[in-house]
């Protein structure tokens, strides 16, 4: 249940969002140095090809700076450093000789402007030796030799690399040849989800500057300032603390930061070799060549009985990772924990397979392997529920993983026990919102355009916390400090991406000290003044990270009462904190003394004074659970039967976030992962030209193909219910959303769509000419 | 390549310049006089994050010559509101409707959307769908903005 808060819950206005609306915050992009050079990207054209030489001496005429794979330190590493050592592959180099897709990049030039860098990159002269591309993974499962890769490391073992096959993992729990004599029912569908780009409106940037001390200054686009630090001093040989990575808003993630982007490392070799500083301001058609969501092909087997209790699951997943492992062992480990995790089952088997093709290399993008998961188990319930003749919500009633059950939605190795839970309350809030019972249903339909209501429901873990350690790091260091007027400083290298991480966690101390929010300040922060953050991703942000904050001021207060226990001749724990709205000031009082009364100002000031000190802590702090986040949408959508286009006509969001921090913040968090969920279900994809290798939307924003304005639900139809929950491992009652808030949207879509004209999806994105020729209309190509 | 002269009025202020005929307007703004409210997104005329407004009217600056601006008076975001102390109460409105979540086309969303308001001062929300169509944003699902340009319109009345 819900506690009375005087600042969570209520709607504040963003602390950054005045320098944002006004256009003077700063992005990587936005930066410009005295003395700075421009760099530009040397890439491959070809999907699979080999570098025999490479010629820079007419760059060089022009003045440009050069670097290439002749003079890279060639260290082998993965790009993200969120997972341990011995769960971590090593494919990558700094450059390389071996072009593995297009666009892959094998040296860099850096010049005075833009336009001569532009002229430098274009006259460096290549030899090359085409090698055969794989483009689909048949293909590249079938290749014996001319792999995309011979060997990587797993942490420093060398593996061969047979059948392009990357990694593998097998997860089993009981005996799903004995659980599948039990069920009464069997669903065995094959479901596939495609590669979303992440698109986030800044390109993947970087500026470096050398510093005078032979170190460097960096401000990437990253969600983990600390992982890019100790990856750039690892790959250069440059002592942790002459690496300064500071942290910048950047224009957008979804997960495309979780990893340091190559960008970063190339910028950084340019200004090493220049000794000057360098930006690298990547184009949009670059970009997209840089990253991209796993797709998922999947065949899902699940048993149940009569009585619609589910008794064995067997998921053999295969996963096009594209040319490089951005941690595909680990998005086949949240794969299984994600599956697992949404429904019980005894007896389940899942079997993972990463193979390498030619393509742009995958990452995690929100959501991770949930949306990807959720959408074929989501769908396979619905095919249950219908051969059962059970109520589709009444059999996930029955059968998820609720309140006082293990989950391990990050995988095996992140068991966490659930302490609250909000499904059944938001489930029943929803149908009864849309109206789920009083559709009419695909039967009762005629005429062009037929409606649909349609739901699904799914989880994100807050964060990656758990009771022992595992596979992936979890812990961010925060400092809180009082200053002598009564304002406090919050110091951690904790990142936002734009859903209000860092104010959750400036509120969270607000109503730690009862101070009105403006009173609490997050400090700029480098890698230099900041303890380690592993990363914002993961739905960790308010959990783990605003969650430390509030762990830390409450050390700090600690340390302020005790001043104000001298300061007033009382005890420590006999003291209050009372916000007066009237004279905006907090105090500390004794109880049954009311005379005895100060301010926060007025201890901290006398504090310093009298020479006691500053109140002020910091710590590290790791969180021992990761709770489920969850969601559900219910969807209604229009499908015209005559052009195959769907319409969202109205969607009523259900999420159990625990303490709700900020409503607006929130609320913005449901409709921008229902808006991403929504276009991975209608139109986002990226494929490739099989010939050229080319991503075939050519680097266009309109040719890949987003939702826009026009397409989604006017603001009086988008609903969000909170449920009444309060997480007792959380700040102040509160979980994660970010994630949470896209994971079921793919598959409510489908569901809706099935709803309106009988037909189910098991392949995203559902394109209009895939409605044609599923109602047997055909298209034209 | 022969460098021009051109004259802009940039947030009010005159200035004389000389520019290559293949400079964007965009880049003279970034580059030259480091107003990076004005965003590079695309550099195609795609999302709209470079949007100005150009004697009134909102523009994709990545698509414009400075020469083809000789003359005009450009606002950027930077300059966008009246009072050099307040804020213009559509950037106002943006942060209390959260609407700004990464903020990266938050410059240009607020210029089409103030445009918009300039020329219809009650906007539908199909008024605003049509207005900021050109305008990508990738956070917010657009259902934020769209109560924000709302907001923004009753209180650019109430100026």
């Amino acid at each position: 249940m819900k506690k009375e808060f005087q600042f969570l819950g209520k709607d504040f206005p963003r602390k950054e969002g005045r320098a944002r609306a006004n256009g003077f915050e700063k992005y990587p992009s936005d930066l410009y140095f005295d003395n700075m050079l421009y760099g530009r990207i040397l890439r491959s054209p070809y999907p699979h090809a080999r570098i025999k030489s490479i010629d820079f001496s007419e760059a060089e005429k022009l003045g440009a700076v050069c670097v290439s794979y002749e003079d890279a330190p060639g260290k082998r590493f993965n790009l993200r450093l969120v997972s341990v050592p011995k769960a971590t592959y090593k494919d990558w180099q700094l450059f390389s000789d071996h072009m593995r897709q297009v666009g892959d990049f094998f040296g860099a030039v850096a010049a005075e402007t833009e336009e001569l860098a532009e002229q430098a990159a274009r006259v460096v002269k290549v030899e090359w030796e085409i090698l055969p591309a794989y483009m689909s993974m048949d293909a590249a499962l079938a290749a014996k030799d001319n792999l995309i890769h011979d060997k990587v490391f797993l942490e420093d073992q060398e593996i061969k690399i047979k059948n392009n096959i990357a990694c593998t993992r097998e997860v089993v729990e009981g005996d799903i040849e004995a659980g599948f004599q039990e069920a009464d029912v069997i669903v065995e569908t094959e479901f596939e989800t495609p590669r979303q780009y992440h698109c986030q409106l800044e390109p993947r940037s970087c500026v470096v500057r050398p510093e005078a001390d032979g170190g460097i200054t960096v401000w990437p686009t990253t969600q983990a300032v600390h992982n890019t630090r100790i990856l750039i001093g690892s790959v250069f040989n440059l002592p942790l603390n002459k690496v300064n990575v500071v942290r910048i808003t950047g224009g957008g993630h979804f997960g495309s930061g979780i990893h340091t982007n190559p960008v970063t490392l190339i910028t950084t070799a340019l200004a090493l070799k220049s000794k000057r500083p360098v930006k690298i301001v990547q184009s949009r058609e670059e970009d997209m060549y840089d990253h991209v969501r796993y797709p998922s092909k999947y065949v899902l087997k699940v048993g149940a009985r009569k009585d619609g209790t589910l008794v064995a699951g067997h998921m053999r997943a295969y996963i096009d990772i594209g040319c490089h492992h951005i941690q595909a062992l680990a998005y086949l480990g949240v794969m299984s924990g994600f599956w697992h995790s949404l429904y019980r089952m005894e007896n389940m088997k899942y079997e993972g397979t990463a193979v390498y093709t030619n393509k742009v290399p995958t990452c995690a993008m929100q959501g991770y392997g949930a949306p990807q998961v959720t959408f074929g188990v989501e769908g396979t319930m619905d095919m249950l529920a219908e051969k059962l003749e059970i109520d589709p919500i009444q059999l996930r009633i029955k059968n998820y993983v609720g309140l006082g059950e293990v989950f391990w939605g990050q995988g095996p190795t992140v068991k966490s026990p659930i302490f609250s839970d909000g499904v059944v309350e938001l489930l029943k809030k929803g149908a009864e919102s849309i109206g789920y019972y009083k559709r009419p249903g695909s039967q009762k339909q005629t005429g062009r355009y037929r409606r649909g209501i349609g739901f699904a429901r799914g989880f994100h873990t807050s964060g990656t916390g758990a009771p022992v350690p595992g596979e992936v790091k979890d812990y961010t260091t925060v400092q809180v400090k009082v200053n002598e007027d009564g304002t406090i400083d919050i110091l951690t290298a904790l990142m936002d991406h734009g859903g209000g991480t860092l104010d959750a966690a400036a509120k969270i101390v607000a109503e730690e000290f009862q101070v009105p929010f403006d009173k609490v300040g997050i400090s700029p922060a480098d890698t230099r003044s900041t303890g380690y953050d592993v990363c914002t991703h993961a739905t960790r942000g308010v959990y783990c990270g605003a969650g430390a904050a509030h762990e830390v001021a409450k050390k700090t207060k600690d340390v302020l009462l005790e001043y104000a226990a001298r300061y007033l001749d009382a005890y420590p724990d006999s003291l209050i904190f009372s916000y007066d709205e009237k004279s905006g000031q907090t105090r500390i009082s004794v109880w049954g003394n009311p005379e005895k009364t100060t301010t926060i100002a007025a201890v901290a000031e006398h504090a310093m004074n009298k020479d006691w000190g500053t109140a002020i802590y910091s710590k590290s702090i790791r969180k021992v659970a990761c709770p489920p986040a969850y969601t559900n949408y219910f969807v209604e959508v229009e499908v015209d039967t005559e052009t195959g286009h769907v319409k969202i006509l109205r969607v009523v969001a259900g999420s159990d976030a625990g303490t709700v921090i900020n409503p607006i913040l929130a609320k913005g968090q449901l409709h921008g992962g229902f808006y991403r969920g929504a276009g991975m279900a209608l139109l986002e994809n990226t494929s490739y030209d099989d010939k050229t290798g080319c991503l075939t939307n050519k680097g266009s924003m309109i040719d890949y193909k987003m939702l826009g304005i026009d397409e989604m639900p006017d603001p009086d139809d988008f609903e969000v219910i909170f449920a009444d929950t309060y997480e007792p491992t959380g700040p102040m009652g509160a979980k994660g959303i970010g994630e949470a808030a896209f994971n079921p949207a793919p598959a409510a879509v489908t569901s809706a769509i099935c709803d309106a004209i009988g037909i189910r999806f098991t392949k995203l994105p559902i394109l209009p000419e895939d409605i044609m020729d599923a109602l047997g209309e055909g298209h034209d190509k | 390549m022969k460098k021009l002269p051109i004259e802009l009025t940039i947030n009010g202020r005159a200035h004389e310049l000389l520019v290559s005929p293949k400079e964007t307007l965009l880049n003279v703004l970034r580059e030259r006089f480091h107003l990076t409210g004005a965003k590079y997104g695309c550099g195609i005329g795609e999302c709209g994050a470079c949007t100005v407004l150009l004697d009134g009217l909102p523009v994709l600056s990545c698509q414009l010559l400075a020469v083809m601006c000789n003359g005009k008076k450009v606002v950027t975001i930077e300059g966008l509101s009246p009072q050099e102390a307040a804020a213009h109460p559509m950037q106002d409105s943006f942060v209390e409707e959260g609407a700004v979540q990464c903020g990266f086309c938050t410059p240009g969303m607020v210029i089409s959307a103030t445009a918009l308001v300039e020329e219809k001062s009650e906007p539908t929300t199909e008024d605003i769908k049509v207005a900021l169509r050109g305008n990508l944003c990738r956070c917010t699902g657009y259902e934020n903005i769209i109560r924000a340009v709302k907001t923004g319109a009753r209180k650019m009345k109430e100026v």
